[in-house]
């Protein structure tokens, strides 16, 4: 008998929230609801859940100050609530420190991919002692952190240092979406922000050495105004 | 950009274009007025006369007057120009004197002219604007009106199909049961793509009518709108012909997948025996253009004139009412419009199916305000 996961959810509106209950119980989680922000807030420092599902538009507390005040003092994954068109939100929230986000209206298997990928990733730094060796492998991607590169079917693709750094950290954070910033800063430094086209110049780079198709992407996936996002890795996939 | 806080972006886009208007603006009048100086005096030079140095000042002022903006250029012009025609032109040259009869005359009748000119730019463009403002009022109130209607028919079979299974849910089969609620999930997706493509309107028609670019790869944003398309019609197969080099557009890349998302909707909706779509996109001198291309039954031809303009329902009420390409398309049109772009629908040639091409312009770099 395994230990199941706890998670709470954190969202005004009653149909949603039913709506996760159903799901995350039938997918074997333990399910907590916290209706208002406050409520949310308690139950957060109270329960230390595993996961928190957080809605961005509560009616008494603002869902991003309830990440702030979480994160001055937490790592625990969260998961944010965000409707599709609201790309600023998303960013900001991952900024903050949010470790996804799922968009309204939902799709039951991606929503679920994101809870299990946030919760292993609230776990990695555990198993890998914290570094960044050892491999990544998804769909007959090989990323090996120890000789800094990247196979195909057992193929090297020939990255340069640079490639080999965004398919390293986009692998390390699998399954989450890394946004534009954030990749900048890790590889270019602070000063180079804003700076799109480098990023997406490096990212087409990637793709044609990656991809069969590179507007159809197998691995790397981009969400549009947000970042970008690896493919799951496979153990996580053939588990369920 | 795309991340930029969106109130100190604003403000510094406002005052950016401020200052482009008032480089653009002051440029014009110094031009002007340079032009005509020079001309004064090699008219001086060669013939010695002086005589039309005010007249030609007349000219420069009318002209600062009615192309700029507001009364300022043209009132510091006319002032300009009497101090010029004194100083350099009237004798004694090169002194200022403001004895002269008839001085106060030239002055008064250049400001009249100047500040009645202005007057009239300033009033033309007025009523432009209301003209503008009317028309997207209308525009408005016709979406709204398509839109309730198409919004009544998926909601009432939403509902009654949710009744149905929870009044009847032990006399239905499960087979039944599974139809109904696939039903639902069908309808509240049509619902929400709708639900998505007012969202893009108001991004653009908000208060600050412009969109947001950015350099984005064509690749990410085709590749974004595949993604999410397969995601509801997995049936559908989808082929892709890019350029092999990488190929980056200044636009909002949110808009124009919703774009490419709508267009593959299209296809895969209205074709009705659609079961291949093709999307390329070429590169051109001056735009970058993207094309749809579907092999279902192709666009009735009676409605290719108006497919774009998201004709009123009671023009079309025989045909599947619901169904309508009439909001998806013009929300199309106005996202491509908003990028200085343009758009075409038609059947393709000795094939079945319908073709959709829009184009974005490609060196938009400052041309993309709306």
């Amino acid at each position: 008998m395994d230990v199941k996961d706890r998670i709470l959810i954190v969202e005004d509106d009653r149909s949603i929230r039913n709506f996760f209950r159903t799901i995350l119980e039938a997918n074997r989680y333990d399910v907590t609801l916290a209706e208002n922000g406050q409520e949310g807030y308690s139950l957060i420092t109270s329960l230390c859940p595993d996961l928190v599902i957080l809605d961005l538009g509560l009616p008494d507390l603002d869902g991003m100050e309830i990440l702030r005040r979480v994160r001055e003092w937490s790592s625990l994954p969260v998961v944010v609530i965000s409707a599709r068109s609201h790309e600023r939100d998303k960013v900001e929230a991952l900024d903050l420190g949010a470790d996804d986000y799922i968009t309204k209206p939902f799709g039951t298997p991606e929503m679920l991919a994101r809870i299990r990928a946030a919760i292993r990733h609230s776990r990695l730094p555990l198993q890998t002692g914290g570094g960044r060796s050892g491999t990544f492998a998804a769909k007959g991607l090989l990323i090996d952190y120890d000789k800094h590169r990247a196979y195909i079917g057992g193929q090297d693709i020939g990255l340069t240092q640079n490639e080999f750094k965004l398919v390293g950290l986009l692998g390390k954070y699998a399954g989450k979406v890394l946004t534009y910033d954030f990749l900048i800063r890790e590889i270019w430094g602070p000063n180079m922000e804003n700076n799109n086209r480098i990023l997406r110049v490096n990212m087409a780079n990637i793709r044609r050495k990656m991809e069969k198709n590179p507007a159809q992407p197998e691995y790397i996936f981009t969400e549009i105004g947000v970042g970008y996002r690896m493919v799951e890795p496979d153990e996580e996939r053939s588990e369920q | 950009m795309d991340t930029g806080r969106p109130a100190r972006a604003k403000n510094a886009a406002a005052g950016k274009r401020k200052l482009r208007e008032f480089a653009a603006d002051g440029g014009l009048t110094a031009g002007i007025l340079a032009v005509t100086t020079a001309l004064c005096r090699g008219l001086q030079e060669f013939s010695g006369a002086d005589n039309h140095a005010p007249l030609l000042f007349m000219l420069a002022v009318l002209l600062i007057a009615r192309h700029t903006k507001g009364y300022g250029y043209g009132i510091f012009s006319s002032m300009l120009a009497v101090v010029l025609v004194n100083y350099v032109f009237t004798p004694p040259y090169y002194e200022l004197n403001f004895t002269i009869t008839g001085y106060p005359l030239t002055f008064a009748v250049m400001l009249a002219a100047s500040v009645s000119v202005s007057a009239l730019t300033t009033q033309i463009k007025r009523q432009e604007q209301v003209r503008l403002e009317v028309e997207k009022e209308k525009q408005r109130a016709n979406l709204l009106r398509a839109m309730s209607h198409d919004i009544r028919t998926p909601l009432t079979a939403i509902q009654a199909s949710a009744s149905g299974i929870l009044d009847n849910y032990d006399a239905l089969g499960r087979q039944e049961k599974l139809d109904l609620i696939r039903d639902i999930r069908e309808e509240s997706q049509w619902l929400v793509r709708m639900v998505e493509n007012l969202l893009s309107i108001t991004r653009i028609n908000g208060e600050h009518a412009r969109i947001q670019t950015a350099w984005e790869a064509v690749e990410e944003v085709v590749g974004g709108a595949v993604a999410k398309f397969r995601k509801q019609f997995s049936q559908i197969e989808v082929e892709t012909r890019l350029p092999q080099e990488l190929v980056l557009v200044q636009m909002d890349g949110i808009l124009i997948e919703q774009v490419l998302v709508n267009l593959l909707v299209n296809a895969a909706i209205h074709g009705k025996t659609t079961s291949r779509i093709l999307i390329g996109v070429t590169v051109l001198e001056d735009r970058v253009v993207f094309s749809v291309e579907d092999n279902g039954q192709g666009i009735d031809k009676a409605l290719l004139p108006v497919i774009f303009e998201g004709a009123a329902p009671a023009e079309r009420e025989q045909s599947d009412g619901r169904r309508n390409m009439g909001i998806g398309l013009s929300v199309c049109m106005s996202i491509v419009r908003a990028h200085r772009g343009g758009m075409r629908a038609d059947n393709r040639e000795g094939e079945q199916g319908a073709r959709v091409q829009f184009w974005l312009p490609q060196q938009g770099e400052e041309k993309a305000w709306m």
